[in-house]
This record gives structure tokens, sequence and C-alpha cells, in this order.
């Protein structure tokens, strides 16, 4: 039975298609027992279901990929954790996340740093839903097999430095959201549960994540300066 | 008077936050911020309490006086209906 090693907890699921296994293999762990596991994912069929309804065009691989995502990052608030939609980067020892909606150009500026600081010295954790987790009272960025549409991601718990809001602009200015500021753009970019008690509990890491972690935003065009000037905001 | 069901009222980041789920996500998609008093009224609403038992706690909390407090408490009310949390 496969077990997986994601954001530091144990994971079991048994994907059948390529895409999933593919993503996976990097996070997979020896042989354990399934009662063993901190997240145990049933085959998702019914989420599987409910995406040929609404997205049919997406093939059943797709389909099996996303569903197995989502029932990660349910059972991760669970265990003190959250998917923010954005773009990793780990630059000497410490995680930088680019949150935005898709299409504005995370994706973009991240390997720009990749360009700017050398591949040896950067690299993606997560290109799309890193998970962020709190382990023994300080917040890690994690990489999961879920990356989106790259395949960009990195079996690795990085320390949390800061979360950024990209947005496009003709100069590279950034500057630090207020609280509320701060709070609405993590909510917007994480998975809001229906139910109440998960969300009670989503909105309680949140509570911590603002506590510890700073929130910028970065107004940027598609440049090295760009990265110059996140860099520069954020080491500290 | 009642709030809807689905929204959830929480401390976050120091703020009085509130969030819809389930069937209130379909007409609420964001997050309101609302002060102490709100969020006293609205928890207090919550848990079942009429005009004068909400009046009643924020003369408690506050110390001010009866009528002041009736008013705050209309005011809310009614920011809260128009907006669409009340059934």
């Amino acid at each position: 039975m496969p077990m997986y090693s994601i954001a530091g907890l144990k994971v079991f699921m048994e994907p059948r298609f390529d895409k999933t296994q593919k993503q996976s293999e990097q996070y997979k762990i020896d042989y354990a027992e399934a009662d063993e596991a901190d997240i145990l994912i049933d085959y998702p069929d019914r989420a599987i279901e409910r995406w040929g309804e609404i997205a049919p065009e997406f093939n059943d691989e797709s389909k099996e990929y996303m569903s197995f995502g989502t029932a990660f990052y349910k059972g991760l608030i669970n265990f003190d954790g959250i998917m923010l939609h954005s773009s990793a980067v780990v630059y000497e020892g410490k995680a930088y996340l680019f949150s935005a909606k898709s299409g504005t150009g995370k994706s973009t500026h991240t390997q720009l740093w990749l360009k700017h600081f050398g591949e040896d010295a950067a690299y993606i954790l997560n290109d799309d839903k890193p998970a962020i987790r709190r382990i023994d009272g300080r917040y890690y960025a994690c990489g999961t097999p879920f990356s989106g549409k790259t395949d960009l991601s990195r079996n690795a718990l990085v320390p949390l430095q800061a979360i950024c809001v990209v947005r496009r602009g003709t100069e590279n200015k950034i500057s630090r959201l207020d609280m509320d500021e701060a709070l609405y753009s993590i909510l917007n970019q994480t998975i809001r549960p229906a139910v109440e008690t998960a969300m009670t509990r989503v909105l309680d890491i949140i509570d911590g994540i603002v506590q510890e972690v700073p929130v910028y935003e970065l107004y940027c065009n598609i440049s090295e300066e760009a990265v110059e000037v996140a860099y520069e905001g954020m080491k500290n | 008077m009642k709030i809807k069901e689905g929204f959830v009222l929480r401390q976050v980041g120091g703020r009085n936050i509130v969030v819809a789920t389930g069937k209130a996500s379909q007409s609420f998609n964001g997050m309101i911020r609302i002060n102490d008093v709100g969020a006293l009224i609205w928890s207090r609403l919550s848990e079942g309490a009429d005009e004068d038992a909400l009046v009643q706690a924020v003369v408690e909390k506050y110390e001010i006086d009866a009528d002041t407090a009736k008013r705050d408490v209309n005011k809310f009310i009614n920011n809260l209906s128009e907006a669409g949390f009340l059934e």
C-alpha cells in the first residue's frame, strides 16, 4: 500500500493514473499500514464524478489529480495547515510565497528568482498550491504533489519567511499590508470549507499565520529588478 | 430576528471577522469586519437573544444608558438586515 509523506504528514492514497502517481513519486515512503496514516484518502469517486459534471472537458487523469489534491488540503486543516494558492520560491533556506489570482504572473515572477539568483541557489517549492503548516510553533511552507499545470514541486518543508500578494505594475514597489488587507488576501487564496466547524478551524489557522508571518503587496513588472525589490523588501 | 444559517463569526488577527459557509456562501462571498459592540450583539443574537436582551448585554458591558444602547442595537440590527444577514 502506498504511503506518502506530504507536509510532514503520513498520507495514504492510491492513485490510479499516471499524473498523480508521477507527481507523488518523490513523496513516497516505505510500505506502511493504512491505519498509521494521518490523512487517509479513500479513492475520491464522488469528487471525480462531480468534476465530471462541472467540467466535463477534464480527462479522468486530471480529475483524479484535482480530487486527491482537494482531499489532501481538506485533511490538512486538522493538522494546523492550509493551502495557499501561490507560487513558492526558496532562497537562503527561506520560503517566499507569491500569491495572486491565476494569470497575474506569480509563476513568471518566481521563475525570475531562479534566473536572478541562479538555479543552484533558488528553487520552486510548489508552483501553485504550497501547504502552510505550523509545526512546533513555527510556520513552514511545504511542497506537495499538487502543483498545478507545471510539475514544479519539491518534497521539502521550509521556514516561511513571508507571503506576498502580486499585482501587475509599471514600477516595482513593495509594501507591507495592514491586518485587514492581509486577512482578506489569505482568505481569498485558500480553500473555504462549506462546513462551519471546518471554516472555524481555517480561520483559527489564518489567525495564527497573520500574527507570525508578514504579508506584503508587490507591484511589479517582468524584470530582474522586480526580484531585487521583492527580496530586499522581505528578506529581514 | 435571527442570523441566517451558515455565517461564522471569529476573532482573526485581532479583528471580529464574519464569513459565510454552506448555503449562505452562495449569496455572500467575502468577509466583513465588525466592531466589538457588533460582535457582542451578533453573538447574543446567535444565542437567540431578543431586542431587550441585546440592549441589556450592551448596557452591562459598556456601562452606558439604556436609551443609547437601544439606539446602537437598532442601528446595528438595521445594518445587518440591509446587508442580508438576518432572516
